[in-house]
C-alpha cells in the first residue's frame, strides 16, 4: 500500500513539476507548484515525518503559494523574456540543473540499502515537537511571538494610510 | 540560580512596548508626549531591577536566559541609549512629520531583542533576539513615509537584513549539524575536541560570522550603512549606530574570546578577521574624507569604529570592548543628538554648508558639537581617547602589533574629517540661511548628560572601569 502511494506521490509530483514548467500562463504554473508541494508532503508522510508533511502543506502549498499567486496577479506579467537574456538564463539553467544531477548522483550513492518509506523516525511525531517546543524551547517560542508582533507593527506602521489623504 | 525573577526586566519592556501599542490608539495627536513617558518610566523601572540583579547570576528557562554580569551592563548601557533616543527624537518626530507613538513601542520592542541578545548562549535564542531587533528597525527607518530616502532606507535595510538573517541561520543549521548543540561552550568544546566534520563545522561558523558582520556593519559587508543611515529619521540613525552594534560585538566576543584558543581552525578565522578588522578601520575612515552630508560621514564613521571594536575583539579584550562601547554610546548619540539640534520645523540641515559660522551663531550647540567631534577622533582628555588606548594597548599586549599601526593611521586619517567640521563651525562665513528651532529642553538634557559621560569617562574611567572589570570577570 505504502509503495503504491508513494508512486502515485512521485509520478504526480513530476508530473505537475513537469506542467509547472511547461505551462505558459504563470497562475497555472503556480497552481502546479501548489500540488508539486502538496504531493511533496505526501512523500514526507510516507517517510514517518507527519510533521514536516503537516508543515510542508501549511507553509509551502498553503501560505507562500498564496502569495505567489497573489504578486502573479497583482503585478501581471505580460511579457516574456528578450531573446539576449534568454541565453544567460539557459546557460544558468544549464550550470544549476548539472549542480542538481551531481547532488541527486551524491545522495543515491549515499541512500541506505534497505527503503525507509512506512518506517517511525524517533522524535519526529508532532507531540514530541509540541512538547520539546513547550518546555525545553519555550524561552525561544515565546521570543518568537514577540518577532510577530514586532513585524505585525512594523507592516502597519509603514502602510498606514498617511495624515490627511 | 533559577529564578523567574531573571525575566522581569524583559517582561516589563516588552510589557511597555504593548502598552505603548494600546494607549497609542487612544490618544489624541496632542498628548502623544506621554507615550515618551511610559516608555520612560518602563525603562527606568527595568533599570532598578537591572541593578537589584548584579552579581546576583540569576538565570532561567534551563539557563537560556542568563542574567549575568556582561548581560547585565550592557543592558544598562541599552536602557541609557534608548532613553536618550526617546528624549531626543520626542520633538524631532514632531517637527519632522514622523509623529506616531509607535517609534515609542518599536524602540521598546527593538530594545527587548537587544536584551535577549546579550542574555543568552544559545544560537538560537541569540537569532531570535537579532530578528526581533532587525523587524522593529526596518519599521523605525522608514518612520518618514512621506519622506523618499526614508523609505529606500527601510526597503534596504530590510533587503540586506533578511539576507544576513538568511547566512546567519544556513550558518546555524550547519553548526547545529556538526555540532549536535547550539550553545555557545557547547561549539566551544566541540571545536577543541577535533571535529570529524572539519571543513563542514568551518563553513557552518564562518557564515555565522558573516551573517553577524552583516549586521554590525564591518567591510566588505558595509554597503548598506550610508544609506540607510542617512535616510533613517536621526534619532533612529543614532539607535542604529549603537544599539544592533553594541549587541553584535556582544555576541561576537562571547563567541570568539573563548575560541581563539580552542585550536582547530582558529588561526584561519583569525587571520580573516585581522584582515576585515584592518579593512574596516582604513575603507570607514578613507570614504568618510569625502563625505559632504554629515549624517553620512557620521555613518563611515560609526562604520570605522566598528573596525575598533572588532580588534578589542580579536584580542579578546572584554573590558576594552565594553570601556569603547560604553563611550562610543555617549559621543555617537551625543553627535547626533546636536545634529538634531540643528534641525528647523520640517527641515534638516545635514550639509557641511550648513555648518559654516553655526559657531558663533549658536555658540552652545556649536561647542558641544565640538567636543563630541573631538572625542570621536580621539583627543584627550575625551572619552574617546581613553577608549582608543585601552583597545590599543590590549591588543598590542596579544602582539597584534601591525594591526595597532594600521589602526592608528586610519584614526588619524579621521581626525581630518572630524576636524573639517570644527574648522567650517567657527572658521566660515555662514553662507546658508538656517532657522533652528531652540525649544527643546529634552534635547539638551541629552546633550548635557552625553557631554558630562564623555568627560567623565575621559577624565575619571574608574568608577565604570571597575563596574566593566566586574561583568568581564563573568565573561569567560
Amino acid at each position: 500500500m505504502a509503495i503504491l502511494l508513494f508512486f502515485l506521490f512521485a509520478a504526480l509530483a513530476v508530473g505537475s513539476v513537469l506542467g509547472m514548467i511547461i505551462s505558459r500562463n504563470q497562475a497555472y504554473s503556480a497552481l502546479f507548484l501548489v500540488l508539486a508541494f502538496a504531493c511533496l508532503g505526501g512523500l514526507y508522510g510516507l517517510l514517518g515525518a507527519p510533521f514536516m508533511a503537516v508543515v510542508q502543506i501549511i507553509i509551502y502549498a498553503g501560505a507562500i503559494m498564496v502569495l505567489f499567486i497573489f504578486v502573479i496577479m497583482m503585478i501581471n506579467l505580460g511579457e516574456g523574456i528578450s531573446p539576449e537574456k534568454k541565453k544567460w538564463t539557459i546557460a544558468a539553467a544549464v550550470f544549476m540543473g548539472l549542480i542538481l544531477l551531481a547532488e541527486i548522483v551524491f545522495a543515491i550513492k549515499g541512500a541506505p540499502a534497505v527503503p525507509m518509506i512506512g518506517q517511525e523516525m524517533a522524535g519526529t511525531s508532532p507531540i514530541e515537537i509540541g512538547r520539546l517546543l513547550f518546555t525545553k524551547y519555550l524561552y525561544p517560542f515565546e521570543i518568537t511571538s514577540i518577532l510577530i508582533i514586532a513585524a505585525l507593527v512594523g507592516a502597519v506602521v509603514l502602510v498606514k494610510k498617511r495624515d490627511g489623504e | 540560580m533559577n529564578s523567574f525573577g531573571a525575566t522581569v526586566p524583559l517582561l516589563l519592556i516588552v510589557g511597555g512596548a504593548l502598552l505603548v501599542f494600546l494607549l497609542e490608539a487612544f490618544l489624541k495627536k496632542e498628548n502623544k508626549n506621554y507615550l515618551a513617558y511610559v516608555s520612560l518610566f518602563a525603562l527606568i523601572g527595568c533599570g532598578i531591577l537591572s541593578a537589584k540583579a548584579w552579581n546576583a547570576g540569576r538565570s532561567y528557562f534551563d539557563g537560556m536566559l542568563r542574567l549575568d554580569n556582561p548581560a547585565l551592563f550592557l543592558t544598562f548601557l541599552f536602557l541609557i541609549a534608548v532613553a536618550f533616543v526617546i528624549l531626543i527624537g520626542m520633538k524631532y518626530i514632531s517637527m519632522q512629520d514622523a509623529n506616531h507613538g509607535e517609534f515609542y513601542g518599536l524602540l521598546l520592542l527593538a530594545l527587548s531583542g537587544l536584551m535577549i541578545m546579550v542574555s543568552s548562549t544559545n544560537l538560537i535564542v541569540i537569532f531570535l533576539g537579532l530578528e526581533v531587533l532587525s523587524v522593529s528597525s526596518y519599521a523605525l527607518a522608514g518612520l518618514k513615509r512621506k519622506d523618499d530616502k526614508s523609505s529606500e532606507s527601510a526597503i534596504k535595510y530590510f533587503l540586506m537584513g533578511s539576507f544576513a538573517s538568511a547566512f546567519l541561520v544556513f550558518g546555524m543549521a550547519i553548526l547545529f549539524g556538526t555540532a549536535q548543540t547550539l550553545d555557545i561552550s557547547g561549539l566551544i568544546a566541540f571545536f577543541k575536541t577535533g571535529p570529524d566534520n572539519q571543513v563542514l563545522s568551518l563553513v557552518g561558523f564562518g557564515l555565522v560570522l558573516v551573517g553577524l558582520a552583516f549586521k554590525i556593519a564591518i567591510v566588505p559587508f558595509h554597503m548598506w550603512a550610508p544609506d540607510v543611515y542617512e535616510g533613517a529619521p536621526t534619532p533612529v540613525t543614532a539607535f542604529f549606530s549603537v544599539g544592533p552594534k553594541a549587541a553584535g560585538f556582544a555576541v561576537l566576543i562571547r563567541l570568539l574570546a573563548p575560541y581563539w584558543n580552542a585550536g582547530f581552525g582558529s588561526a584561519k578565522l583569525f587571520a580573516f578577521l585581522w584582515a576585515l578588522a584592518a579593512l574596516t578601520t582604513l575603507v570607514g575612515s578613507l570614504i568618510a574624507l569625502r563625505q559632504k552630508n554629515i549624517k553620512r560621514m557620521l555613518a563611515y564613521s560609526s562604520i570605522a569604529n566598528g573596525g575598533y571594536m572588532l580588534i578589542a575583539v580579536l584580542a579578546g579584550d572584554g573590558t576594552a570592548l565594553l570601556f569603547f562601547l560604553t563611550t562610543y554610546v555617549f559621543m555617537s548619540i551625543g553627535a547626533f543628538g546636536s545634529l538634531i539640534a540643528l534641525t528647523g520645523n520640517g527641515r534638516e540641515y545635514n550639509e557641511l554648508e550648513d555648518f559654516a559660522g553655526i559657531g558663533f551663531k549658536y555658540p552652545w550647540i556649536g561647542a558641544i558639537f565640538a567636543v563630541f567631534l573631538l572625542s570621536l577622533a580621539g583627543f584627550p582628555p575625551t572619552g574617546g581617547f581613553l577608549a582608543k588606548f585601552y583597545v590599543f594597548v590590549g591588543a598590542v599586549r596579544q602582539g597584534l602589533t601591525s594591526l595597532v599601526l594600521i589602526a592608528v593611521l586610519a584614526s588619524l586619517i579621521s581626525v581630518y574629517y572630524y576636524l573639517r567640521i570644527v574648522v567650517y563651525m567657527y572658521m566660515r562665513e555662514p553662507e546658508r540661511e538656517v532657522s533652528i528651532e531652540l525649544e527643546n529642553p529634552a534635547l539638551y538634557l541629552v546633550l548635557f548628560l552625553s557631554l558630562y559621560g564623555v568627560l567623565q569617562l575621559g577624565i575619571f574611567p574608574g568608577n565604570v572601569l571597575y563596574l566593566i572589570k566586574q561583568a568581564v570577570s563573568a565573561l569567560f
